[in-house]
């Protein structure tokens, strides 16, 4: 099948109508679960969505290397493609390529004022138009309101989708019945889209909880999982 | 000195450029006991480290070429490479990489792990070669061997421990302490820290040292086929004799599993014997490498070729060089041995030859042998042959497996300023074509110029250098230009005839068919360059006239007719024709073929590809924009980005038509502080804009031609 007919079969159009059509430009989106669940396997789906729609991506990465966010990606586009085997992968491959840069920081040493500064060049010296920038292993739980505010006013500035990726790292984390940790609450104001991922022992599927969507809370089953061999979002 | 194949060791000194490789070299010479006095690469004597050999290289203070150089240490006998250190003779590297069984990485204890090291890091993993690393100029200010392990863990995802920790850093830096034996070494004995002094370990690096002891232990305990080790570690880690540590980490070591970390200080003549203790401890010998070649007698099977004298000798000729006396060929005996008068085969140009003259080298100087044997490297005079060749005693027909070399992506005109000149300059053009397989000539048969073909800017300009050096050769240099290809972008079918008739016998054939662009299978298999696929059916082409066919649209895409660039990625299927009983030749189908493939082009949308670079600045953060803002006017493509502390890694793709002088743009753009290397990524499709403007050229050039 070609791009766009895989486009418009994607589980991703099913995940936007969940969280009422999708994050939306200036919107704080957050995936959270606890560790090794699957969340950057959702968040790299959710990126090679974007470029599917030939949408600029920057992925933001505290933790890896950058080889490593980079295989990530070939990894989840190779799925994609095997399972809907589109026309023509390695081309269509290589031409997303143009629309995403990787960015990688250490948290401990560069404060969000500067990541945003890189960004802010990126998107103007370097004339890269992006519409999503995606943070992941980005400690939220641990950042100050103060960071996630400033977050907030360039994504209003920048006309941005940014959407996070969270586990959170203290140990005595409580987390509800749908993966939400209580570390988060504090930021409920903030976010916009708030997205659970849970490991459910019955179905043995991680599944998807939309938490709040657009200032409402609203504990819904998304009417997607991820399924359980290959980490990416799927029809339920 | 008795033939110690066990005791033997090849290695290389690969690093980042400015790390300080040739300095080490230098003093492990010295050491060695091999030279008595040492100078500096920019030393204020002028006489330039031994190793650089080329007075080109002193001047500018890097390493262009490997000389190999053999010592002894505590006696056993070390074949020194010493590699080059700047991207653009990469093919230097990776041919000294092939012919050594073990290396040592050089690196900076204040830049750490920088984009030339990955680079030369992959080499060595794509070649498999064990290494050990040295932390070097610890006595510099924000000297942090530490932080340097751990980015040869992040950065190179390398399995490195400490061996030794510093005893003082910066200017303050007096030795190291040795975790195995656990002995603090001093190295102000003797004129230049000759020997080394044995101490207790200073009461305040005690706590540190027992537990950077106990980090060693447990990496390497982790380490496949060391559950000795592990059992006795849990069981009591006192009773761990030093003999089954060195064992484990040499077992590791050699199966690329670890990486062992010495350090100290060439300039300053610390930590050196230590590391070379590190070198015959840890680094293999050559019967412990597995090397192999091809039999050509038997469908290219791989033969493991064995070390031992007393086999069939196979040797591989890894460099040139021009001596005073001709021609130096340096070479590895992989399998049996060689004595002078010996004769050999070579397996590429087919001739035999005696062993002549046969040398051990010491950087500029030499030593006579009789005999060289396996394991060992050497230098030949006065044969004729390339580097990369195979030589092997008559009866075999080895060929070692032949080395990736990639295609050259840059060329330039070179004219001689008289005729002395242009006597010299085919001498030289002659000679560095053995040498180095990226560097490649040819005369242009429209312009009749000189054309050279290479890897770089300063890949180029180094031969134009050496050209007037060393063989007086004045040239004049033309502008840089960029090997473009053309390709198409679809399907186009052909049905074309040739016919002559000039009385006599004339030309006649008929080819139909199509041209189609080839597509990548995969990531690992590219889109092949040519295909040709017969499917006539019937006989509307003899068979013997197909091969006819293939040569024809081989010629055609020689040379393009959009910019005069080959054309790559098309797939030439002919699937019908003609042909007359009397008219038809093999140049007639031949003329046919190239005429359907001219016809069809222009149909199949030619595109022109460029050559696209892999490029990565480093430099301080506070320039980030700047670089972002350089990469962008440079029709580049961001691919990450990497910021830590206050420097920042920049990866882009560029295309090279873009590069030219980039260097000095950065440099005024950053102040001098940041740095990039390059090299080639892939071919892309050039802009329409750019392709207008390529074509418009061209056919100004022809007309220019034509009107001569």
């Amino acid at each position: 099948m070609d791009i766009q007919q895989l486009n418009s079969m994607s589980p991703l159009r099913v995940f936007e109508e969940s969280i009422n059509g999708g994050l939306g430009k200036g919107n704080l989106g957050v995936i959270v679960s606890k560790h090794g669940v699957g969340k950057t396997a959702c968040l790299v789906h959710l990126a090679t969505d974007k470029l599917f729609k030939s949408e600029n991506v920057i992925h933001v990465s505290f933790s890896g290397n950058v080889e490593h966010v980079i295989n990530w990606y070939k990894e989840v586009f190779r799925e994609i493609a095997a399972i809907q085997s589109l026309d023509d992968a390695a081309m269509v491959y290589n031409s997303i390529l143009a629309n995403r840069v990787v960015m990688n920081f250490s948290q401990e040493q560069v404060p969000i004022t500067k990541v945003l500064a890189s960004l802010e060049s990126l998107i103007s010296q370097g004339s890269f138009k992006a519409d999503t920038i995606l943070f992941d292993g980005f400690k939220l739980t641990v950042a100050s309101e103060e960071d996630i505010q400033k977050i907030k006013a360039f994504a209003e500035k920048m006309q941005l989708e940014i959407w996070f990726a969270v586990s959170p790292v203290r140990p005595d984390v409580v987390y509800d019945d749908y993966g939400v940790p209580n570390t988060l609450e504090k930021y409920f104001d903030q976010i916009d889209v708030l997205v659970a991922l849970k490991y459910d022992d019955k179905e043995d599927k991680v599944m998807m909880t939309v938490v709040r969507a657009h200032g409402e809370n609203v504990p819904k089953p998304a009417k997607v999982a991820l399924d359980p061999r290959t980490m990416l979002i799927a029809h339920n | 000195m008795p033939h110690d194949l066990l005791g033997m060791r090849n290695i290389g000194i690969s690093a980042h450029i400015d790390s300080g490789k040739t300095t080490l070299s230098e003093r492990i010479l010295y050491f060695s006991g091999k030279i008595h006095a040492f100078h500096d690469v920019r030393g204020k004597d002028g006489v330039g480290a031994t190793m650089d050999s080329m007075e080109l290289e002193r001047e500018r203070g890097i390493t262009i070429a490997s000389a190999a150089t053999n010592v002894e240490w505590k006696g056993h006998p070390i074949n020194i490479i010493d590699t080059p250190g700047h991207v653009d003779f990469t093919v230097e590297v990776e041919r000294s990489l092939r012919v050594l069984d073990g290396a040592i990485l050089v690196l900076c204890s204040v830049g750490g792990v920088q984009s030339q090291s990955i680079t030369v890091d992959r080499q060595m993993k794509r070649y498999r070669v064990p290494r050990i690393a040295f932390v070097n100029k610890c006595d510099r200010t924000g000297a942090n061997p530490y932080r340097v392990k751990d980015q040869l863990i992040e950065k190179l995802g390398l399995n490195a421990v400490l061996m030794e920790i510093p005893i003082g850093l910066e200017d303050k830096l007096q030795g190291v302490v040795d975790l195995i034996e656990m002995k603090a070494l001093y190295f102000d004995a003797g004129a230049s820290g000759d020997d080394v002094r044995e101490a207790e370990i200073p009461a305040e690096l005690l706590d540190e040292a027992i537990a950077k002891r106990e980090e060693l232990l447990d990496t390497v305990s982790m380490c496949s086929g060391n559950d000795e080790l592990m059992e006795a570690l849990l069981e009591d880690p006192e009773s761990i004799s030093k003999d089954l540590i060195k064992e484990c980490i040499r077992r590791a070591t050699i199966a690329l599993e670890l990486v062992p970390v010495f350090m100290g200080s060439a300039y300053k003549n610390k930590g050196i014997q230590p590391l070379l203790d590190g070198v015959v401890s840890y680094l293999p010998n050559p019967t412990e490498v597995e090397n192999i070649a091809l039999d050509l007698d038997d469908k290219e099977k791989e033969i493991v070729l064995k070390s031992d004298d007393n086999e069939k000798p196979v040797i591989l000729a890894f460099k040139l060089e021009d001596g005073q006396y001709g021609q130096l060929t340096y070479i590895r005996v992989y399998q049996g041995k060689i004595k002078k008068g010996d004769t050999l085969f070579n397996i590429r140009t087919r001739k035999k030859f005696n062993v002549g003259r046969l040398v051990k080298m010491h950087a500029s100087t030499m030593e006579d042998v009789t005999e060289c044997g396996c394991g060992e490297i050497a230098a030949l005079f006065g044969i004729d042959c390339a580097s990369g060749d195979t030589f092997c005693d008559p009866s075999l027909n080895y060929s070692m497996t032949s080395m990736f070399v990639p295609n050259p992506v840059i060329s330039l005109a070179i004219k001689p300023v008289d005729k002395k000149a242009a006597d010299n300059m085919a001498k030289a053009l002659n000679r560095f074509t053995k040498e180095d397989p990226t560097f490649q000539t040819y005369v242009d048969p429209e312009s009749n110029q000189t054309i050279i073909k290479g890897m770089g800017e300063l890949h180029l300009d180094v031969y134009i250098e050496r050209m007037k050096r060393e063989y007086k050769a004045e040239v004049e240099v033309g502008k840089p230009e960029v090997a473009y290809r053309e390709a198409i972008s679809q399907r186009a079918d052909f049905n074309f005839t040739h016919k002559k008739q000039t009385g006599g016998s004339g030309q006649y054939a008929r080819v139909a068919g199509y041209i189609e662009p080839t597509v990548a299978v995969s990531e690992d298999e590219p889109a092949k360059d040519y295909e040709f696929i017969d499917e006539v059916k019937g006989g509307a082409i003899p068979t013997e006239y197909i091969p006819s066919c293939d040569k024809g649209f081989q010629a055609a895409l020689k040379k393009g007719t959009q910019i005069g660039f080959p054309v790559i990625g098309v797939r030439c299927v002919v699937n019908d024709g003609a042909w007359h009983p009397v008219d038809s030749s093999d140049m007639a189908f031949q003329t046919a073929a190239l005429g359907a493939f001219r016809d069809a082009y222009d149909r199949a949308k030619p595109v022109i590809l460029e050559p696209v670079m892999k490029v990565e600045v480093e430099g301080p953060a506070e320039f980030q924009g700047n670089i972002f803002g350089s990469i962008n006017q440079r029709r580049g493509l961001i691919i990450s980005s990497t910021e830590n502390n206050n420097s920042c890694v920049v990866v882009a793709e560029v295309p090279l038509s873009e590069m030219f002088g980039y260097s000095t743009v950065l440099r005024s753009l950053t102040q001098g502080k940041a740095e990039f290397s390059m090299e080639v990524a892939k071919y892309g499709r050039v802009p329409q804009s750019v392709s207008d403007e390529l074509k418009k050229a061209y056919e100004e050039k022809k007309k220019k031609e034509a009107g001569k």
